[in-house]
């Protein structure tokens, strides 16, 4: 980073490489469900960010707080974007504060936590997926919701329970 | 270097064109040291405009009260400290100690004028503690920090967004704290209480609505390059 702040562009190109690849795994790792291409997008956000704050890194200070910093804040920031084009993104946040035990004290872990949320809902049966998606992320109210899917009040209030007991084991065990 | 892959394509065509973008470039000092150069244009601008609005009858009086000079100094500190900590949070991995930098004088600026009521309601009785209407202050706090606020705003710019409301509200408290101590210059208003509720209290609705504003002031780029 050194050189690249001097202008070589040689060293600049293999540095936004490695970051490049750094950040791909780390991405896919913490949002396996992105898509290739939104992977590439986020990937390419970070680069482009990296390359227009390079004048705030610091030669005196560690490299990578520095460009871990960034990439944190874009992976919220997509994020973000992601729940927003999903159109869920508040009723999702609403989810993580429900389900999540642990208190979040930036947007980066409240984005974790989204992301925990979505991951956990994976283990549900589709009968818990549905009231969790009804009562929950639709907030309708129990007689809406059974009407809506065809159950009873009584059977969405147990696969509700069941969905809720299975959260809140995944969240903790992650 | 990358991996391969149609999906990497763009980003290698990316990484290309910004290296071929960069050019040698100076890293920014430390946020105090720009605070710092911030606050003598945001104190050059202040003395003008008191010396245009005209300063108050009775300052020699004031530069000799201690309480008139601690209450200015505890609002000139916290300005100062909200500038270092708005810059300091556009710089990615800096301290996160030196956001709750502007938390000390800000609780002596407030400290000093919740004494000052209590010392005015224990000499004067109610009349020490009589609220009465000064709209002028907001709009004199609101017209000496636009420019310093414009000032620092553009500096912000040349950092990252990591936490664009807080920067942003930030910048409008250290404007604004400025703004405030050059007003005492020329305003005669001293009394505690009013101080307290009339100027403190602007400052700090300007920092909360200009905290609002923040995402829409402080963005990441767009990909265009």
């Amino acid at each position: 980073m050194k050189a690249a702040q001097a202008g070589d562009t040689g060293a600049y190109a293999r540095l936004l490489a490695d970051v490049a690849l750094r950040m791909r795994r780390l991405v896919r790792r913490r949002a396996p469900w992105l898509s290739p291409e939104d992977v590439e997008d986020l990937v390419q956000d970070i680069l482009l960010s990296l390359h227009q704050a390079r004048a705030t890194w610091d030669p005196a200070r560690p490299f990578l707080p520095w460009m871990v910093a960034i990439a944190r804040a874009r992976v919220a920031d997509n994020a973000r974007r992601y729940a927003k084009r999903a159109a869920i993104a508040l009723e999702v946040s609403a989810l993580a504060e429900t389900f999540c035990d642990i208190p979040t004290n930036n947007t980066a872990e409240a984005v974790v936590n989204l992301m925990s949320v979505r991951t956990a809902m994976r283990d549900l049966t589709p009968a818990e997926k549905q009231a969790v998606e009804l009562l929950r992320l639709r907030e309708m109210s129990l007689n809406e919701a059974a009407e809506a899917s065809g159950s009873t009040v009584a059977a969405l209030k147990v696969a509700m329970h069941r969905a809720m007991r299975k959260m809140k084991a995944r969240l903790r065990k992650d | 270097m990358t991996e391969g892959g149609k999906d990497t394509q763009g980003t290698d065509a990316l990484i290309a064109r910004l290296a071929q973008q960069a050019r040698p470039q100076r890293p920014l000092p430390h946020p105090a040291h720009r605070a710092m150069a911030w606050a003598l244009v945001a104190l050059t601008f202040g003395a003008a405009m008191v010396w245009a609005i005209g300063p108050r009858p009775d300052m020699a009086e004031r530069l000799a009260d201690a309480r008139f000079l601690l209450e200015q100094g505890a609002a000139l500190a916290t300005g100062i400290a909200a500038a270092i900590a708005a810059l300091s949070l556009t710089i990615p991995g800096a301290s996160p100690l030196l956001r709750l930098l502007p938390a000390v004088p800000g609780a002596l600026w407030l400290g000093t004028l919740s004494v000052g009521c209590l010392r005015d309601w224990w000499q004067l009785g109610a009349e020490g503690l009589r609220i009465t209407p000064d709209p002028a202050c907001f709009v004199y706090i609101a017209l000496i920090g636009s420019l310093p606020w414009l000032v620092l705003y553009l500096m912000l710019r040349r950092g990252v967004p990591l936490a664009p409301r807080l920067t942003i509200a930030l910048a409008a408290l250290a404007a604004a704290g400025l703004g405030n101590f050059a007003l005492r210059f020329f305003h005669t208003q001293d009394a505690a209480l009013m101080v307290l509720l009339w100027q403190v209290g602007a400052v700090a609705l300007l920092a909360a609505l200009a905290g609002l504003a923040g995402r829409r002031l402080l963005y990441w780029p767009t990909r265009t390059v």
